[in-house]
């Protein structure tokens, strides 16, 4: 018990460096720009409409605050992570006064449920897959399965999700292509909204999944044929032990456990794909909202997006590192 | 080295279609020395024809070759992927050597760093990025800052490569005969570690790429530049797809497909390669 | 006594084609042996000499690119008799852990490493014992307190055990459903001394109480000295000689086992020894005839050109050479 605790404790440790260098890296990159970013944002905002005076002072000034550009060095650190940790952003400038965080809370769901569902999806399938393959070594429709599988993987999500787009929205439209439910229909857990929701999710989370498949499932079928000639597997053969169990319980169980680190280590890319392909299917999450506030040159929404981001995926991590103990007895603290 | 190159080239399939589908667009790429458009000229030819002659891959609407264009956006897709890719190189290359012959409190301390950059995503980084610099960035600060964000991953494989290299009995031999560590470095490691530099290169090329198109696409470098993303961003701007004019974004997807396709190829048969227990493992076939 | 296990003219090389060239290991080629039951068998022979895969192929443990081309082995187990190569998988299955059991060498990886070490128990050995689970448990419990283990390892993780330990529990594991004929393969090897003592004696202890026949595999003749009643000494590949451990020892026939015994340090024998000179012959290119002739200083012309039978030369007690028996056909 004493080793979980300890274990945690550097894994919430290596969590706090994780959000405090994204932080960082997002004040130096805000800060290390040559143009008066205040300024720019404000004409880019105020752009296409006419914006009240006073409305562009409350802009001026929260965004004074955000991008800390009012003192010095130090006290543009301090009022930086001052609003950050209590993630107020002030109002979005796209669509004032509507604070930041309202927006984000709006679209954050979306973006959840669209990873959590996926990532599930392509995990578990690509392990069951690519188990399958590396134990079964002569199985023809493993082996066509995987070469398919793995000619989706270098292909980058944009490329996939237009692929998919041009199929079912020029060639064969029978999926709705954009949005994330019917646009005129009354949210809430009604089942035909729930429906509607099933319906507007198979483009973005299918996208997500052909391009992620192949490579849990070269990773797993490497693992398995691996594991496969390691002693314990070779002696439950020996011993006469069910098939069955041995695939499950000797091969499987051990291959898991890299393929949990696996997993954590590419959330951050998983959750890169899901913002690109948001954006290419109109599905209205927090990547959707990103690109937008870019376009709309909406600072404080931005910056309150990639600060959400790196705190989730941090979350998401963690989450995995302290389940990984439960399938690996032999973790140690470092 | 060659034997080993024509040994892979004449028995691993997936070596020889990667080294063919690379050279197919290695050529297309060096071809646009010779192009006879200038590729940031526009409406020098009939806009919105299909492939034919003499526009072999059609013209775009802003009356472009795409033919030629495409050659250009290749070039230049290809040339940021290998920029990114060198300088990453030096990055996970240092620290993963580093971490992997120091070990100990350095080791740690790199590998806390070295995962963190891992977990972030780098997407929204790179968007605050575009999004404070604008018009200013140019292709290789963008190279720059990518590769500065991408070099955490291979670190860690090469990290682990030099790790076991250490503690093989062969070193602390060389060590006991005398032998200087920058010697045993380039004579007895080096032959180890190339083959898993070589194949987080093309993995690393693949995912700049990636990283550019996706980029170009929304719109967030300078989209005056042919690249493959930038030139999908012009024909969506001018709605290609609903107009009709297929041809403008199908070629560029075809080609970028067959590009990291192959340099996958070359990357999986490497490590194929590279691991002698996948060797042993099968029969006679 | 009838014969536990009878090899017959046993090949069984490992097959490798790698970029375009073929290439065959001959590491079994043409054995023929007998085990008989509550006989200690062992087999003798350096590193790469083959015996390692010759249990492997005995035992069943076959897989690519190792093959067998040709010979038999069958087992006769209280009457029943199962040829292995020619019988179906399930027939392999059923007499697996309740008539046939092995111990691995180096037991430091034999266990599942994510699971307790009783979920390996019942794993291997709860369908051959017929009954319900806490009597099952009962057994296993009575039966690591022969190997003095406490009923506490059955709730361990194989990482939480000692190396010693976790042998006891392969030696416990392998011999909880009595089995008719243990295959042991380096058992003590990678164990330092005091441990290898208390582990051999653990095994002719349990050998002794169950009447199991045992064939065991190692490179220290001090083990078969003493242990074995039957010694079998390979060499690439090919068994050389074979007799009681005693006739063996006290009087080696063939040359390599006789420079194999005098190499043994003993107490008061202070001379040299000399060494072979070579080195065992690459098993995917032998030499023609007799395998040993480039080192023996015993060669003949006939033997560059045939390889010696494998026949009697006294009572139990068979060679493979030109030297004892001038009649040889091959």
């Amino acid at each position: 018990m004493r080793a979980y605790a300890a274990y945690l404790l550097h894994r919430f440790g290596q969590f706090l460096l994780v959000v405090f260098i994204g932080m960082n890296i997002a004040f130096v990159v805000t800060h290390a720009t040559p143009i008066d970013p205040v300024e720019q944002s404000i004409a880019a905002a105020t752009a296409f409409g006419s914006t009240s005076p006073e409305a562009i002072a409350m802009m001026r000034q929260s965004l004074r605050e955000l991008y800390g550009v009012q003192g010095g060095l130090w006290p543009q650190y301090a009022s930086f992570w001052k609003r950050v940790l209590v993630l107020d952003f002030g109002p979005s400038l796209s669509a004032f006064p509507t604070p930041v965080s309202a927006l984000i809370w709006r679209a954050l769901p979306w973006t959840v449920g669209l990873l959590i569902v996926s990532t599930t999806i392509t995990w578990v399938l690509g392990n069951l897959l690519g188990g399958l393959a590396g134990y079964l070594r002569d199985n023809r429709s493993l082996r066509v399965t995987g070469l398919v599988l793995m000619g989706f993987h270098p292909i980058p999500y944009y490329i996939v999700a237009l692929l998919l787009l041009i199929v079912f929205g020029h060639l064969w439209p029978v999926l709705p292509i954009t949005g994330g439910a019917q646009m005129n229909m009354a949210r809430g857990w009604s089942p035909e909204f729930v429906l509607s929701v099933l319906q507007h999710s198979v483009l973005p989370v299918l996208s997500l999944v052909l391009v992620g498949l192949g490579g849990w499932f070269m990773g797993m079928r490497s693992l398995v044929s691996n594991i496969v000639s390691e002693d314990y597997v070779v002696y439950a053969e020996l011993g006469g032990v069910a098939r069955g169990r041995i695939l499950r319980s000797y091969v499987m169980r051990n291959a898991l456990v890299p393929q949990v680190t696996g997993l954590a280590m590419s959330l951050g890319g998983i959750f890169n794909g899901a913002i690109i392909t948001e954006q290419v299917f109109g599905y209205p999450g927090i990547g959707a909202l990103l690109i937008s506030a870019v376009h709309a040159g909406d600072y404080s929404l931005v910056l309150g997006l990639t600060t959400v981001s790196i705190v989730a995926v941090s979350v998401a991590v963690l989450a995995i590192d302290m389940l990984y103990p439960l399938l690996d007895p032999r973790v140690k603290v470092a | 080295m060659w034997t080993v190159v024509r040994d892979l080239l004449r028995h691993n399939r997936g070596f020889a279609w990667g080294v063919f589908l690379l050279g197919f667009v290695l050529l297309i790429a060096a071809l646009s020395f010779v192009s006879p458009y200038n590729p940031l000229d526009s409406y020098v030819v009939p806009p919105d024809m299909p492939p034919g002659w003499p526009h072999l891959l059609g013209t775009t609407s802003r009356g472009q070759d795409v033919f030629w264009m495409l050659s250009f956006a290749i070039r230049n897709t290809l040339a940021f992927g290998l920029l990114v890719a060198l300088i990453s190189r030096l990055l996970s290359l240092t620290i993963g050597l580093v971490a992997g012959y120091a070990g100990g409190w350095v080791d740690r301390v790199l590998m806390s760093i070295n995962d963190t950059f891992i977990v972030i995503p780098l997407f929204p980084i790179l968007v605050l990025f575009y999004f404070v610099m604008r018009d200013n960035m140019s292709w290789v600060a963008l190279a720059g800052v990518v590769a500065c964000l991408g070099w955490a991953y291979d670190a860690r494989l090469i990290r682990s490569v030099a790790m076991s290299l250490r503690t093989r009995e062969f070193t602390e031999t060389s060590i006991f005969s005398g032998m200087s560590m920058s010697r045993i470095l380039v004579e007895e490691h080096l032959p180890y570690v190339m083959p898993i530099v070589f194949s987080t290169t093309m993995n690393n090329i693949n995912w700049s790429i990636g990283l550019e198109v996706t980029l170009s696409v929304l719109g967030f470098t300078d989209i005056n530049t042919p690249t493959i993303g930038s030139m999908i961003y012009w024909a969506n701007q001018h709605t290609a797809m609903v107009a009709g004019v297929w041809w403008w974004i199908a070629f560029p997807v075809a080609l970028v497909i067959m590009t990291f396709i192959g340099l996958f190829l070359l990357a999986v048969s490497m490590n194929e390669f590279i691991d002698p227990r996948s060797r042993f493992g099968r029969g006679p076939t | 006594m009838t014969a536990v296990v009878q090899v017959s003219k046993l090949r069984a090389y490992y097959q490798t084609n790698q970029f375009g060239v073929q290439r065959d290991v001959r590491a079994v080629d043409d054995v023929s042996l007998q085990v008989q039951s509550n006989e200690i068998y062992g087999l003798a022979g350096e590193s790469s000499c083959g015996k390692s895969t010759l249990i492997k192929t005995i035992a069943g443990a076959i897989r690519p690119p190792l093959a067998v081309q040709g010979g038999s082995v069958v087992f006769n187990f209280g009457g029943r008799e199962l040829d292995l190569y020619a019988s179906g998988p399930e027939a392999a299955a059923a007499i697996r852990w309740k008539h046939l059991s092995y111990v691995m060498q180096g037991s430091m990886g034999v266990l599942n490493p994510v699971r307790r070490v009783r979920h390996s128990f019942v794993d291997f050995a709860f369908r051959h014992i017929a009954k319900p689970m806490p009597q099952f448990m009962d057994i296993v419990t009575a039966h690591l307190a022969r190997v003095h283990l406490g009923a506490e390892v059955l709730q361990a993780y194989p990482h939480e055990l000692s190396g010693g330990m976790r042998q006891r529990v392969a030696i416990a594991l392998a011999t909880v459903c009595k089995p008719d004929l243990i295959i042991a393969d380096e058992p003590t090897t990678a164990l330092d001394v005091i441990v290898q003592k208390g582990v051999l004696g653990m095994i002719r202890e349990v050998q002794r109480e169950l009447k199991s026949s045992l064939i065991l595999v190692t490179h220290d003749m001090a083990v078969h000295a003493n242990l074995c009643d039957r010694l079998g000494v390979m060499y690439a590949g090919r068994l050389i000689e074979e007799g009681a451990t005693r006739d063996i020892f006290s009087r080696p026939r063939h040359p390599y086992t006789a420079h194999l015994i005098a190499s043994l340090p003993r107490i008061g024998h202070t001379a040299t020894i000399k060494a072979l000179d070579g080195a065992p012959p690459n098993l995917a290119d032998p030499p023609a005839g007799c395998r040993f002739h480039p080192r023996c200083p015993l060669a003949m012309d006939v033997c560059k050109q045939q390889a010696p039978a494998f026949v009697e030369a006294a009572p139990g007690h068979r060679v493979a050479c030109f030297a004892v028996n001038p009649v040889g056909v091959m």
